[in-house]
């Protein structure tokens, strides 16, 4: 045997597997976004938990597989961390204030070290718990943001797992943010190399009062005066229903189109799926920014439909809904149908082409 | 349903409610599940419809006692029942050839039918165990040989 043939049996053979993975188109990053709070995690990450709520809520974000590491996000409003107990004045207050025109008086900011040591109490017990012993550094309180809107102070833990995070109060949005990356002991890199992806991309208000709603591979923009008021999150099918007073935006996303679309066509997969009638609507195509065509409904909405709207959000609300638009398209790229529906008043015009047009389906 | 598995039922209900007995069923490790492979029931037979999806020729049950035979015979029912796999289904059925991991079979189907990663393990997982609950497959751990 000569030397070349030696040398080359002792290198290492290219494994053919790692080869047609190369070979594949790196997989995009994951967009999640919830409540105003928006960030980019690494690719197949997903929202696996979240809240409804918009004044006080978290999330929660895996690694796929078998990576234990998960990223948690947690906000409240700043005025309510110094609660302690509601009073009767608490309760009127904001709305005799509200009443009368009269802004809220000014609050002082909130005590962030308060509620970090807080935070790693919490962990400190787990820590406890799993028999572990617990250390965690905080670093000096430092102002950050694109218009140094942020105060935050970042800190790290290592316990019964690894943690890294940051807590900050934004005076835009006035709002306190925990956002921590969380691990197992030796996931130490994988955890900063997280976090750091995590902070760059983390916002958690929005400069042109469109919240960002992404899950799922659903990306939309919605008017940040509109609320979650329902989420339906399962496998092939999301519904997304927002409302503001009587008006209503209701976002659908069914995967495995091409087996839908065997057995019915757009228009009658929409009006199955549709909140309202769809027969005596105008129906026309349009183009939407995405190049996407979609099947338009527009009308009036008739008494029965005005009824069920009126019930759904909850009687009194103003301004009343008695317009619908809704549309929907095929994503062939994706494979998926997307669904954009908007009751709406008579001064709200608009919105429905902002909102179907916000809708990231293919990148 | 056979007793034990009403007993295993009723016990971990009773774990559930009364925690300080401490019983609970097993943690399934998600990593041992995802390196199974899946392989069809030799005993039931599959053919191709005219649309491509998959029908199963499930035999029915031998293994019957005297009265249900007797009744069997007098309703005559059918020796066998077909069961139609939808598109999906029958992508996942086919492959289920004891050739791929559970993992792997999740990997292609999203990719196939461009499903997002969980929402691909969701659905395959659940179908497995659905086909697995009526024997229609069975879930072995490949091995090394020793030596």
């Amino acid at each position: 045997m000569t030397d070349e043939s030696m040398l080359a049996q002792s290198l290492p053979r290219p494994h053919k597997k790692r080869t047609l993975l190369n070979e594949l188109p790196p997989l995009p990053m994951t967009v999640i976004g919830w409540q105003g709070i928006r960030c980019v995690l690494p690719p197949e990450w997903n929202l696996t938990s979240f809240s409804m709520e918009r004044e006080a809520g978290y999330i929660r974000a895996d690694a796929p597989g078998d990576a234990a590491v998960t990223v948690q996000i947690r906000w409240q409003d700043a005025a309510e961390t110094d609660r302690k107990v509601g009073t009767l004045y608490d309760v009127f207050a904001p709305k005799v204030r509200k009443l009368l025109g009269r802004p809220a008086p000014q609050q002082k900011p909130p005590d962030l070290r308060r509620l970090l040591n807080k935070v790693l109490k919490d962990a400190g017990k787990s820590a406890k718990k799993a028999g572990t012993s617990f250390e965690s550094s905080t670093r000096p309180e430092k102002v950050e943001g694109d218009e140094l809107e942020r105060t935050a102070i970042p800190f790290s833990w290592v316990g019964g797992g690894r943690g890294q995070g940051k807590i900050w109060h934004c005076t835009k949005c006035n709002r306190v943010v925990v956002a921590q990356v969380i691990g197992i002991a030796r996931d130490g890199g994988q955890v900063q190399s997280v976090a750091a992806g995590l902070f760059a991309t983390l916002r958690d208000h929005s400069d042109d009062s469109l919240d960002l709603w992404a899950l799922y591979d659903l990306q939309v923009k919605i008017p940040e005066t509109f609320k979650l008021h329902q989420q339906q999150v399962m496998s092939g099918h999301l519904r997304l229903v927002f409302i503001r007073g009587g008006e209503m935006i209701v976002i659908d996303r069914w995967g495995l189109a091409s087996m839908t679309l065997k057995k019915f066509k757009l228009e009658e997969w929409l009006a199955t799926n549709v909140t309202v009638r769809l027969k005596s609507m105008d129906a026309s195509v349009l183009t939407l920014q995405s190049g996407h065509e979609a099947h338009y409904y527009t009308g009036r909405l008739n008494l029965m439909d005005r009824f069920k709207v009126f019930r759904s959000a909850r009687g009194l609300a103003r301004p009343l809904a008695v317009r619908f638009e809704g549309g929907v398209w095929l994503c062939e790229d994706q494979n998926r149908i997307y669904s954009v529906q908007a009751l709406t008043s008579r001064k709200t015009t608009g919105l429905w082409k902002m909102v179907a047009d916000s809708v990231i389906c293919c990148q | 349903m056979p007793s034990n598995e009403l007993g295993r039922k009723l016990k971990y209900a009773a774990g559930k409610y009364l925690p300080f007995l401490k019983i609970a069923p097993p943690v399934t490790d998600r990593k041992l599940v995802m390196n199974l492979r899946p392989l069809h029931n030799n005993q039931l037979t599959w053919e191709k419809g005219a649309n491509g999806d998959v029908v199963l020729i499930v035999p029915a049950n031998k293994n019957v006692g005297p009265v249900t035979r007797a009744i069997a015979k007098w309703a005559q029912a059918p020796s066998q029942r077909k069961v139609e796999l939808d598109e999906v289904g029958s992508f996942v059925w086919e492959l289920c050839d004891g050739t791929n991991t559970v993992e792997s079979i999740v990997q292609q189907t999203g990719r196939h039918y461009h499903m997002n990663r969980r929402e691909a393990e969701v659905s395959v997982t659940l179908f497995l165990e659905m086909l697995h609950d009526r024997h229609f497959i069975a879930f072995f751990k490949k091995t090394r040989k020793a030596g």
